[in-house]
């Protein structure tokens, strides 16, 4: 998976959640999760689950919280789908 | 040192508390009986003991810390003086209200702050619950906005609490003034409250995040339950 697809996939995955529809109109990389999109602490973590299902990949708690802004989401993702070596 | 001094003082801030719940004209029909039930839910507790509660005015926990025990028992069992958490912004405004939060043993939190500061949080609250200190928390994690208990609000930190402190002991607690519609900073002034304790011993078979939003949910469903025994009584009784 790349990573404009990880993105593609990211930004749907939050929409159902994100408060600042304003903030949320061009997302980026820098966009931040609950500072710029308003989603609290606790649906971050359900966030963090439908990333666990979508992308079938185990998240453990140091790696859920360095999760702040969509490209650290992205980059968790694309790190761990990423074919073991 | 918060703990000691809050301790040696308890009786100075119960008292003062009664004197405000008092002047309000708050009061819970059952009050003795809650007591005791309280007691004996209570009764050879060695572990910590999360007490969750639904959450509608600012007042809240002083509500439940007056109706779970008298000032004296306090005294004699300092674990029945519950830690409670509540938003920072709403305790920094003024330094006396600084005061009397430190006094009535509250560990300001910064709610969706950044995660060093949950984990801060979380450690102290870990330590407490090792300790057998009782903590009171609302699993809504702020005033329900919908007048009822909010499964879609909830917070998992609860869970991640729970995981932390092994043993924890669980008591939910529904307290709701006859009067209240939806959430407001005060009870209305006279107010009656019905309340109702329900001991709940939170089990699951995940791990990690998913372990927290199950533990959390099992306790916000149990607050929903005995929501809906205070709508079916309060319904009876129109």
């Amino acid at each position: 998976m790349d990573n404009a697809a990880a993105f593609a996939k990211v930004v749907s995955i939050i929409k159902p959640f994100v408060k600042n529809q304003d903030a949320f109109a061009q997302p980026t990389d820098g966009t931040r999760i609950i500072e710029d999109l308003g989603v609290n602490s606790a649906r971050l973590v359900d966030i963090i689950l439908a990333f666990e299902d979508e992308f079938g990949i185990e998240v453990d708690d140091d790696s859920a919280d360095r999760v702040r802004t969509l490209g650290d989401a992205v980059q968790m993702i694309l790190r761990k789908t990423a074919p073991a070596h | 040192m918060q703990e000691a001094l809050a301790q040696a003082l308890v009786l100075l801030t119960y008292y003062a508390l009664l004197g405000w719940i008092r002047f309000r004209r708050y009061r819970v029909p059952d009050l003795r009986r809650l007591r005791a039930e309280f007691a004996a839910l209570d009764r050879g507790r060695r572990a910590g003991l999360l007490i969750c509660a639904n959450h509608l005015t600012l007042v809240d926990s002083l509500v439940i810390q007056w109706a779970l025990a008298p000032g004296w028992r306090l005294l004699f069992r300092p674990r029945w003086f519950t830690w409670n958490l509540p938003d920072r912004h709403n305790i920094a405004s003024r330094w006396w209200v600084r005061v009397i939060g430190y006094l009535g043993k509250c560990v300001p939190v910064l709610r969706d702050g950044p995660p060093e500061e949950a984990r801060r949080t979380l450690d102290k609250i870990a330590f407490l619950l090792a300790r057998g200190q009782s903590v009171l928390i609302f699993p809504e994690g702020g005033r329900s906005r919908i007048g009822r208990v909010d499964p879609d609000r909830a917070m998992y930190g609860v869970g991640r609490m729970l995981q932390e402190a092994p043993g924890t002991k669980v008591l939910c607690v529904f307290a709701r003034g006859l009067g209240q519609r939806e959430h407001s900073d005060y009870p209305r002034p006279g107010e009656t409250f019905f309340m109702r304790l329900s001991a709940l011993a939170p089990e699951t078979t995940f791990k990690g995040l998913r372990a927290d939003r199950d533990l959390a949910m099992q306790i916000v469903g149990r607050l929903g339950e005995m929501e809906q025994e205070y709508l079916a009584l309060a319904s009876r009784d129109r």
